[in-house]
C-alpha cells in the first residue's frame, strides 16, 4: 500500500479502467461468437433447417387410387368396386357410462351382437386402445343410419372406402382371384412400391399377377399444417390415377358351362380340370378347376366357417390345379416319345414291333401293357391310336433282345422340353408349377440314384418321374393341332385405362416350335384322329356327331392308396384338338383320382366339344357311373 | 498501462456518445414494436394489444429516461439503501399479492397492465452495490468485504428464486460479480463465490425446481423431450436457420406464422426476427445492442467518480448478460433460462426499468463537475488484512 493517495487513486483508476475494458472485450467477444453462430445456422445450415421448417409446415397425404376392373372376353364385369364405409370409434372419446346407450343405438344397424359389442368397446375404453374399427363394409344406408344414431358421440368416424366386388365368382373366382390385407412377409416389398399398409392387394389370380397395373398410382395432397397438426390449407394436389382394367380371353358363359359339364360327371368328392385353348393363338378359352371357390366371399369378408371349409377340403379348392397341380401325364405323353423316335430316326412309320402284353427286362422287371394279351404287331399309327405301351417301351428304352437301343432318356427329355414340359408356360397367373422332365442327370441330382432302362420305359408312357401341369399338356396338344407352334397361353388380351382406351395390348406370342417335321407331324395327327375315330381307338367314347376331332386318352397311376383289387389310384386324362382339320380349339381334361378310368374324362371332353361347336350345353345323355352307383345302392 | 489510460482519455473525449445510445435504443425499440405488431393482436384490440401495451411502457420509459438523465445520479448515493429496501418490499409483496402465470408468481396485475418488480430490483441492486464498492474500501481489499456485498445481493436472489425465476436470480448474481470485477476486486477473491457454487452444485441440483432441471437437461440434449422443454430450442434453431441470409419476410415465416415457435413475444422473439429478417436482420439487431453496450462502457470509463462508473458498468452488464443468454438460448448454445431480450421482448416493466437504467447512465455521462462522493477514509495500514 502506498502512502500517496494521489498515486493510489491513479492506480485504482487504472485498475477499474482495465477491468471495464476486459468486460467490454468479453462482451465484444461474446457478440462475435453469437454472430458466428448466426452465420453457422443461417448460412451453412440454412438448407437443412429450411427443409426442416418445410417438413414442419407440410404434411403429405396419400390419396389411394381406385383399383382397376376385370372384364371377360365379352366385356362382362368380373371385378369392380363398390363404395362402403368402415365404422371407426376413437375409444378415448367415449366414457363408460354412455356405453350401453351407444351399443343400443348401433348394434342393430351394424348387425352386431349387443353383448359382444359392449364387451369389445368396454375393453377398448378401459385399456385406452384409441381408435378401433367396429364394423367394416357398411353400405350407404347402414352408414347413414349409424351416423343418425350416433350424432351425440364425438370420435365416431365413418371412413369411406372402395370394396372389391366380384361377379360370376363360382366360375371365374379362381382365375380372377381376390384381394386382401398385405401379408406380413411381403409388407416391405409393397411399401417400397408405394402401397400403403391400409390398402388391400391382390393375393391370388389376376388380382395378384396384375397387382401393380390394377392398383394404379396414388395421388398426393400436400397440406399446410399448424403447430397443433391442424390442417390449414391445401398447397398442392395430384390426382390419383385409376388402375388399369384387365380384359381376359375367357368368355364367362363358356367357362360356366364347362364347369357345369365337369361337375355333373364327377362323383361326390371328385375333382377335375378342364382347359380349353385356341390353338391358333394360344388364347385361353376356359380354365376350369373343380372344386373352386367364390371370390365374392373373400371380398365381403369371408366367414371363419367358410374359410375353414376351404382349408380343410382335401381337394384344396384354393389352389388352381390347372396351372399349379402336377400329375404324371400317362399315355397322353406318348406323342413325345413318338416324335422323338421319328425325329432321331430310330423308327419310321412302318417299323413294326411285337407287343405281347408285357416286356420282361433281363433284370427280371416286368413292364405291362394295359391290354393283357397284347396288341400283336404294331406300327407307329396303331401304337398311338390303340395306346400300346410295349411299342413305346421299345422305341424309347430299346429292346434288349433285339439289340435295339431306342431314343434313350437324354433325347426323350430334350424332346419333352421342346414340347413345353419342364418349364412354365408363362400364363399370366401366379403360382404356375414347372413340373419334371426326368433324365439320368436329373435322377442323379434329385434322387442320387442311377438311371435304369425301366425309368426310360416309364417316362415314355408318361409315368414314373414325369410330372406336368394340365396347362402344359393342353398347350402341347394345341401346338400339335396348329402345325407345331407352341404359344404362350394368353389369358389377357389388353389393358385399358379408366376412359376405355387401350393402354397395353398383350399379343399372342410363340414360345417355341415342336421339333417335328411336317411329315412326322402328319403321321402323329393321323394317328390321334384314329385314336378317337378308329375301330380300336381308345378315345371312342368321346366320339360325337358334332365335330370330328383328334385326341389321346391317358390313365396315370400315381403312388397312393391301392383299391380293393390292388390297383394304384389313377388320374384320367383326355387331351386333343378339334376339328381334326384346322382345329379351333385344343383341350385337356383331367379327372383327378378318377378311378373310372378314361371314361369320365372322355365324356367330359365330348360334352365340352358339343358345347363349343353346338352352342349350348348338351343334355346328359345317360346317367353317370356315380348316378348308377347311387341308384344301385338305393 | 499507457494503453489503458489512452483509451480512458479517448472515451472521455468522445462528445457525441448520446447519438450512439439513441441510435441503438431507437433501432431496438423499432424492431420490437414491428415484431410485436406482427405477432399479436392489432392496435384496435385496445389494451389487449401487445404492441399498444408495449408502446405505453416505451413512452413511460422515455419519460423515466428523460427525468433520470436530467437528475444528478449522485442523488442515488444517499437514496441507494432506500431503493434497496423498496426492492425487497416489492419482491416480498409480489409473493403475497402477485398473480401466477405459467407456474411462476412474478407479476402485480393492475388492470390489463402487468408489473414485474424483479426488473426494478436489478437497477436497485446496481445502485446499492455501486455505492457499497465505492464507499467501503474493505470491499475491495478483503474477502470479507466482497462476501458482504454477496450478502447484500442474497435476499434479492432468494426472493426472486422463490417466484421462481431462475434467470433473474442468476442475473442478479451476475451483476454482483460483474460490478465487483469492474470495481477492482482481486481475481483470487473474485473466483471464490463461483468455485464455491460449483462445489455445491450437486446440492443445488437437488433443491432445484423440476422445471429448472428439465431446462438444463434439454439444453444438453434438445431431443431429450422434443415435445416438452426441448421443443422450443429445436423450433428456434429451425426458425433461425430457415431465415437464411435475407430472411423469409413476414408472411412466409412459417415457423413464426404457424406457431411452431412458441413464447414468440418474449423468450424467442429473437428467433422470430432472425427468421423474418435473416442473418442481416439478426446481425443488425446485435449491432444495436453493441451500440448500447458501447455507450455504457464509454460512460463508465469516463465517469467522474467510481459510483457513476459502476452504475454505468452495472447497466451495461444487464444488457450483456441478457443479450448473450437470450440470443444464446435462441441459437441453442445456452440453456433456456427465461431471460428476455432487453428492450425487444414484450414486457413493460423490463422496458421501463431498462430505460430508467439508461437514464442513470446518461446522467453519469452528463454530470461532469468534480465529485463530492468519496470513499471512507482509508484504514490505517495495520488494519488492512492483506
Amino acid at each position: 500500500m502506498s502512502q500517496n493517495p494521489g498515486r493510489t487513486d491513479q492506480r485504482a483508476r487504472d485498475l477499474t479502467t482495465r477491468r471495464k475494458l476486459i468486460l467490454g472485450a468479453a462482451a465484444g467477444g461474446a457478440g462475435a461468437l453469437l454472430v458466428a453462430r448466426m452465420w453457422q445456422l443461417q448460412i451453412f445450415q440454412h438448407e437443412d433447417l429450411a427443409l426442416e421448417a418445410e417438413a414442419n409446415r407440410t404434411r403429405v397425404e396419400e390419396v389411394p387410387p381406385v383399383r382397376g376392373m376385370v372384364f371377360d372376353a365379352s366385356g362382362r364385369r368380373l371385378a369392380d368396386n363398390v363404395p362402403v364405409f368402415d365404422f371407426w370409434l376413437d375409444s378415448t372419446d367415449v366414457d363408460i357410462e354412455s356405453l350401453p346407450d351407444l351399443v343400443e343405438s348401433t348394434a342393430a344397424t351394424i348387425e352386431a351382437d349387443p353383448g359382444e359389442l359392449f364387451r369389445t368397446l368396454e375393453r377398448a375404453i378401459l385399456n385406452g386402445f384409441g381408435e378401433i374399427e367396429i364394423a367394416r363394409n357398411l353400405d350407404r344406408n347402414s352408414a347413414l343410419a349409424v351416423r343418425e344414431n350416433t350424432f351425440r358421440w364425438p370420435g365416431i368416424e365413418l371412413r369411406p372406402r372402395y370394396r372389391r366386388e366380384y361377379f360370376d365368382g363360382p366360375a371365374m373366382g379362381q382365375v380372377v382371384g381376390f384381394t386382401g390385407p398385405i401379408p406380413a412377409e411381403s409388407r416391405d416389398a409393397y411399401l417400397d412400391r408405394g402401397v400403403s399398409l391400409a390398402e388391400e392387394v391382390g393375393l391370388s389370380g389376376i388380382e395378384m399377377r396384375f397387382q401393380d397395373e390394377l392398383r394404379g398410382t396414388s395421388g398426393r395432397r400436400l397440406l399446410e399444417v399448424g403447430a397443433l397438426k391442424q390442417d390449414i390449407r391445401e398447397l398442392h394436389y395430384t390426382a390419383p390415377v385409376t388402375g388399369a382394367n384387365i380384359h381376359l380371353t375367357i368368355d364367362t358363359p363358356f367357362q360356366s358351362g364347362i364347369t357345369a359339364i365337369l361337375e355333373r360327371f364327377l362323383s361326390p368328392g371328385g375333382a377335375g380340370v378342364v382347359i380349353v385353348l385356341d390353338p391358333r393363338n394360344g388364347n385361353v378359352l376356359a380354365l376350369v378347376d373343380y372344386p373352386t371357390f367364390d371370390n365374392s366371399s373373400f371380398a365381403a369378408g369371408i366367414s371363419d366357417d367358410e374359410f375353414q371349409g376351404l382349408i380343410a377340403d382335401p381337394r384344396h379348392p384354393l389352389i388352381n390345379h390347372a396351372i399349379s397341380g402336377l400329375y404324371p401325364p400317362g399315355s397322353t405323353f406318348k406323342i413325345v416319345a413318338a416324335a422323338a423316335a421319328l425325329g432321331e430316326g430310330v423308327v419310321n412309320a412302318e417299323t413294326p414291333f411285337q407287343c405281347a402284353g408285357h416286356l420282361i427286362l433281363p433284370s427280371g422287371w416286368i413292364f405291362h401293357d394295359w391290354l393283357a394279351n397284347g396288341h400283336g404287331t404294331v406300327d407307329l399309327h396303331r401304337a398311338i391310336a390303340e395306346s400300346c405301351n410295349v411299342y413305346f417301351y421299345k422305341i424309347s428304352g430299346g429292346d434288349p433282345y433285339a439289340g435295339f437301343s431306342g431314343v434313350r432318356d437324354k433325347s426323350l427329355a430334350r424332346y419333352a422340353r421342346d414340347f413345353g414340359f419342364g418349364r412354365a408356360t408363362g400364363i399370366d397367373l401366379p403360382h404356375e408349377s414347372v413340373g419334371t422332365v426326368p433324365d439320368r442327370t436329373w435322377k442323379q441330382t434329385a434322387l442320387g440314384a442311377p438311371w435304369v432302362t425301366g425309368d426310360t420305359y416309364q417316362a415314355a408312357i408318361g409315368q414314373g418321374f414325369v410330372q406336368v401341369n394340365p396347362l402344359q399338356l393342353a398347350n402341347m396338344y394345341a401346338a400339335i393341332g396348329n402345325g407345331g407352334t407352341l404359344y404362350r397361353p394368353r389369358l389377357v388380351t389388353h389393358l385399358t385405362n379408366s376412359n376405355g382406351a387401350t393402354i397395353r395390348r398383350i399379343e399372342s406370342e410363340a414360345i417355341g416350335q415342336l421339333p417335328v417335321t411336317g411329315a412326322h407331324l402328319a403321321l402323329i395327327r393321323h394317328a390321334l384322329d384314329d385314336a378317337v375315330q378308329g375301330i380300336n381307338g381308345t378315345g371312342f367314347r368321346a366320339r360325337t356327331g358334332t365335330v370330328r376331332f383328334a385326341a389321346k386318352t391317358g390313365t396315370a397311376e400315381y403312388a397312393g392308396r391301392r383299391d380293393e383289387n390292388g390297383n394304384l389310384p389313377s388320374h384320367s386324362w383326355f387331351a386333343g384338338y378339334a376339328p381334326h382339320e384346322d382345329p379351333e380349339i385344343a383341350f385337356a381334361v383331367l379327372i383327378r383320382d378318377g378311378g373310372e378310368g378314361s371314361h369320365t374324362a372322355a365324356l367330359v371332353a365330348r360334352d365340352v366339344l358339343e358345347f363349343h361347336f353346338g352352342g349350348k350345353v348338351p343334355p346328359l345323355r345317360y346317367p353317370t357311373l356315380a348316378a348308377i352307383r347311387a341308384e344301385v345302392q338305393a | 498501462m499507457r494503453l489503458t489510460r489512452r483509451l480512458a482519455a479517448l472515451a472521455a473525449r468522445f462528445e457525441r456518445r448520446d447519438a450512439i445510445l439513441f441510435t441503438g435504443v431507437a433501432g431496438l425499440i423499432t424492431a420490437s414494436l414491428v415484431a410485436l405488431a406482427f405477432l399479436g393482436e392489432p392496435l384496435s384490440a385496445g389494451l389487449g394489444s401487445q404492441v399498444l401495451r408495449q408502446s405505453i411502457f416505451v413512452a413511460l420509459g422515455a419519460a423515466a429516461y428523460l427525468a433520470l438523465s436530467r437528475l444528478s445520479y449522485r442523488v442515488w448515493w444517499s437514496l441507494s439503501w432506500t431503493t434497496y429496501a423498496l426492492a425487497i418490499i416489492l419482491l416480498l409483496a409480489v409473493l403475497v399479492f402477485g398473480v401466477e402465470r405459467g407456474g411462476s408468481q412474478r407479476w402485480f396485475l393492475l388492470g390489463e397492465i402487468q408489473f414485474q418488480p424483479s426488473e426494478f430490483a436489478k437497477i436497485a441492486l446496481i445502485v446499492t452495490l455501486a455505492r457499497f464498492y465505492t464507499r467501503s474500501p474493505l470491499a475491495l481489499t478483503t474477502l470479507r468485504g466482497h462476501l458482504l456485498a454477496g450478502l447484500i445481493t442474497a435476499p434479492l436472489v432468494l426472493l426472486v428464486l422463490r417466484q421462481p425465476d431462475l434467470g433473474s436470480a442468476m442475473l442478479l448474481l451476475g451483476i454482483w460479480q460483474g460490478i465487483a470485477l469492474a470495481a477492482g476486486v482481486a481475481w483470487r477473491r473474485l473466483v471464490i463465490p463461483p468455485l464455491f457454487t460449483l462445489a455445491l452444485s450437486p446440492v443445488i441440483w437437488l433443491v432445484m425446481y423440476p422445471y429448472m432441471r428439465e431446462r438444463i437437461l434439454s439444453f444438453f440434449d434438445p431431443g431429450f423431450d422434443p415435445l416438452g422443454s426441448g421443443y422450443n430450442v429445436l423450433q428456434a434453431r429451425i426458425a433461425i436457420g430457415s431465415g437464411g441470409l435475407w430472411g423469409r419476410g413476414f408472411s412466409e415465416s412459417s415457423q413464426t406464422v404457424l406457431e411452431f415457435l412458441r413464447v414468440r413475444e418474449t423468450d424467442f422473439i429473437f428467433a422470430v426476427i432472425a427468421e423474418q429478417a435473416g442473418l442481416i436482420g439478426a446481425t443488425a439487431l446485435l449491432a444495436m445492442f453493441g451500440l448500447v453496450i458501447l455507450y455504457c462502457l464509454l460512460v463508465s470509463l469516463s465517469a467522474q467518480d467510481s459510483f457513476g462508473g459502476l452504475i454505468a458498468a452495472g447497466v451495461m452488464l444487464i444488457f450483456v448478460f441478457q443479450v448473450v443468454i437470450n440470443v444464446g438460448m435462441n441459437a441453442g448454445v445456452v440453456p433456456v433460462t427465461g431471460l428476455t431480450l432487453p428492450l425487444v421482448s414484450a414486457g413493460g416493466s423490463s422496458v421501463l426499468a431498462l430505460l430508467a437504467g439508461l437514464g442513470l447512465v446518461t446522467s453519469v455521462s452528463h454530470y461532469r463537475e468534480p465529485s463530492y462522493i468519496q470513499s471512507r477514509p482509508r484504514p490505517a495500514i495495520g488494519d488492512v488484512i492483506e
